[in-house]
């Protein structure tokens, strides 16, 4: 049997409705671990979409950061993973399920500057440990659930107006 | 010629509607509609890749003409350090100045201490700033115009210190006003320019209510009159005030080597402009203090409007600074106290030009995003531009918006006739 250490963190959301509303738009992503040859391609790829369908630059710009995040996290860490991009009334909802080691320690991972990169990574601009809270604080919501050597799902939720909720646009 | 206010300008009598300029174009601005290249002012950047790819040359610069120097009671050119390495060993910058006054200005004014004094100052700005990181140099224009258009996010990181052509011109038309007891206005300014970006950037300013500039003449344009001077009359101007430091902005990579700061890169041409700044916004690169970037892959040297080449250039600039010898022309505790005095300072905010999108509403943007992707499913991804969009996916993107039909692809049309005949010969047989 599998150790299964799931935690979930969640900012208080300004609009409850917001994360679980209606699909209005569903696009999947694959991406493929040690690939960093296309690192950073469905980050710049969901970018490319959200400024087509009229997404506030600071909402994209606060997405596009998680993304490339979480984007990389796969790449470093996992075998392969779907990064599933669900366009909501308000928001944006982003769900990464990938599989790979998975994270024994959650609570460890998202502490700033734990990390567990290589010096390879290093090298290449990766592993300050900020990767999984810096998809936490550019998120409106965030969730993460991990089982050892199964993988890990990160979903996270950017709102349109802001992580105030703001005026409906 | 089509007036606009961009500085590329189609000329109707030359262009014969191949799509050479529509498929070079990295923001997709170009259409060929009725054999005419027609350019999307709202999409151009004015950094003159089409004027390139014309092999008719069908598009051309908006340059200023000889006859606006005569609007004015004094005239000042005001050459880009890239005409300086037009030449070889034999014509330095003194004979260039020199000969630049034989073709009608009343003076010269070189920009290479200019451009000291703002590396200076990039570097005391960036001791002092907060971030947000990297900081993006605003020297080209035509990068400035993709932040702009592109990469609104990145507004917050360009570095706030006006050019160093625009400092010069402000500062060089304020003495002569007061030393020649004429009005500002009545002195005429023009640049000597590598590219389109400059020309457009004199038209309409960044950062600034109005130019300094007046005008701008080609370095292209104005070379065979100029050499010509320069072969006739031996004689050579101050090079006092020239800048070896300063003379190397001409080349992607002087701005930084002009800098203390060495937590620093340059990106060249706009392929690796694209991939770097894509890459900041999605918050790698804060690592690095400050990105000199440039859209034409050599700097300013690798001009469409210039002669040399930018490889030639190159070599030219970089014998003429080691002739020269790395001597600086500017003060540091001078530059640190103009920073504080605002001398550097942009004069108006620099905003976001977003690009329409599909549709001001969520709903029918996705639905004419849906609607996108169904037409690419039957367009045949050869990108041959034979409709007049430069590929597929943007004659798929025109169709949603009502500026192209299905039937512009020839594919299309062929399959049609085809169906048609097929249909016909049917109906005959039966």
């Amino acid at each position: 049997m599998h150790e299964d250490k799931s935690i979930t963190l969640r900012d208080e959301p300004a609009d409850p409705q917001a994360a679980g509303g209606e699909v209005l738009y569903r696009e999947m992503f694959r991406i493929a671990g040690n690939d960093f040859e296309h690192g950073g391609e469905a980050a710049t790829r969901v970018k490319a979409l959200l400024t087509q369908l009229g997404f506030p630059p600071e909402a994209i710009r606060r997405l596009s950061i998680a993304n490339f995040e979480a984007e990389m996290n796969v790449i470093m860490y996992a075998d392969e993973a779907q990064l599933e991009l669900a366009v909501l009334p308000d928001a944006v909802r982003v769900t990464i399920t990938d599989r790979g080691q998975g994270i024994p320690d959650i609570e460890w991972a998202m502490k700033e500057g734990n990390s567990t990169a290589t010096p390879e990574m290093r090298a290449r601009g990766f592993g300050a440990g900020l990767g999984l809270p810096n998809i936490k604080r550019n998120a409106d919501e965030f969730s993460i659930s991990s089982t050892v050597n199964v993988g890990t799902t990160v979903s996270y939720v950017v709102y349109a107006n802001g992580r105030s909720g703001g005026d409906a646009r | 010629m089509i007036d606009r206010p961009h500085a590329v300008l189609t000329d109707p009598g030359k262009c014969i509607g191949c799509v050479a300029c529509s498929q070079a174009c990295p923001t997709k601005a170009i259409r060929v509609r009725n054999d005419l290249a027609v350019i999307d002012d709202e999409l151009c950047i004015d950094c003159g890749t089409c004027i390139e790819a014309c092999g008719y040359d069908a598009i051309r610069p908006r340059t200023s003409s000889p006859a606006d120097l005569k609007k004015f009671k004094y005239t000042v050119a005001v050459p880009s350090l890239t005409l300086y390495a037009q030449f070889g060993d034999d014509v330095h910058p003194g004979r260039v100045l020199h000969g630049l006054r034989q073709l009608g200005f009343d003076e010269t004014y070189d920009i290479s201490w200019m451009c000291e004094m703002v590396a200076g100052a990039t570097d005391a700005f960036l001791s002092e700033s907060r971030g947000p990181w990297p900081k993006i140099s605003v020297t080209c224009p035509a990068v400035l115009r993709l932040i702009q258009i592109r990469y609104p996010d990145l507004i917050p990181n360009l570095v706030p210190i006006e050019t160093p052509r625009e400092l010069a011109a402000r500062l060089r038309r304020r003495r002569l006003a007061a030393e020649l007891g004429l009005d500002p206005s009545e002195i005429g300014m023009f640049f000597i320019t590598p590219c389109t970006a400059i020309i457009h950037s004199i038209e309409a300013p960044e950062g600034l209510e109005a130019s300094y500039l007046d005008g701008a003449f080609a370095i292209s344009e104005i070379y065979g009159r100029l050499l010509k001077a320069i072969r006739h009359d031996p004689g050579s101007d101050s090079t006092e005030m020239i800048s070896h430091r300063g003379l190397r902005w001409a080349m992607a990579g002087g701005e930084i080597s002009s800098m203390r700061n060495a937590n620093t890169i340059t990106v060249r041409g706009l392929r690796d402009v694209l991939y770097v700044f894509d890459r900041i916004e999605s918050g790698t690169f804060q690592g690095l203090d400050f990105i000199e970037a440039y859209i034409c892959p050599g700097g300013c040297v690798g001009g469409q409007l210039t002669v040399a080449g930018r490889y030639m250039a190159q070599r030219n600039i970089r014998q003429l600074t080691k002739r020269l010898g790395d001597q600086g022309a500017v003060k540091e505790e001078k530059v640190r106290s103009l920073l504080r005095d605002h001398f550097f300072d942009h004069e108006s905010e620099i905003r976001a030009r977003q690009v329409r999108p599909l549709a001001r509403n969520l709903r029918q943007a996705i639905a004419l995003k849906r609607e996108k992707d169904a037409l690419l499913e039957r367009l045949p991804r050869k990108d041959c531009a034979a409709c007049g969009a430069p590929d597929c996916e943007t004659l798929a993107d025109d169709i949603v918006r009502g500026n192209a039909k299905l039937a512009d692809c020839v594919f299309i049309r062929l399959k049609e006739l085809e169906e048609e005949q097929m249909a016909h010969q049917g109906g005959k047989d039966g």
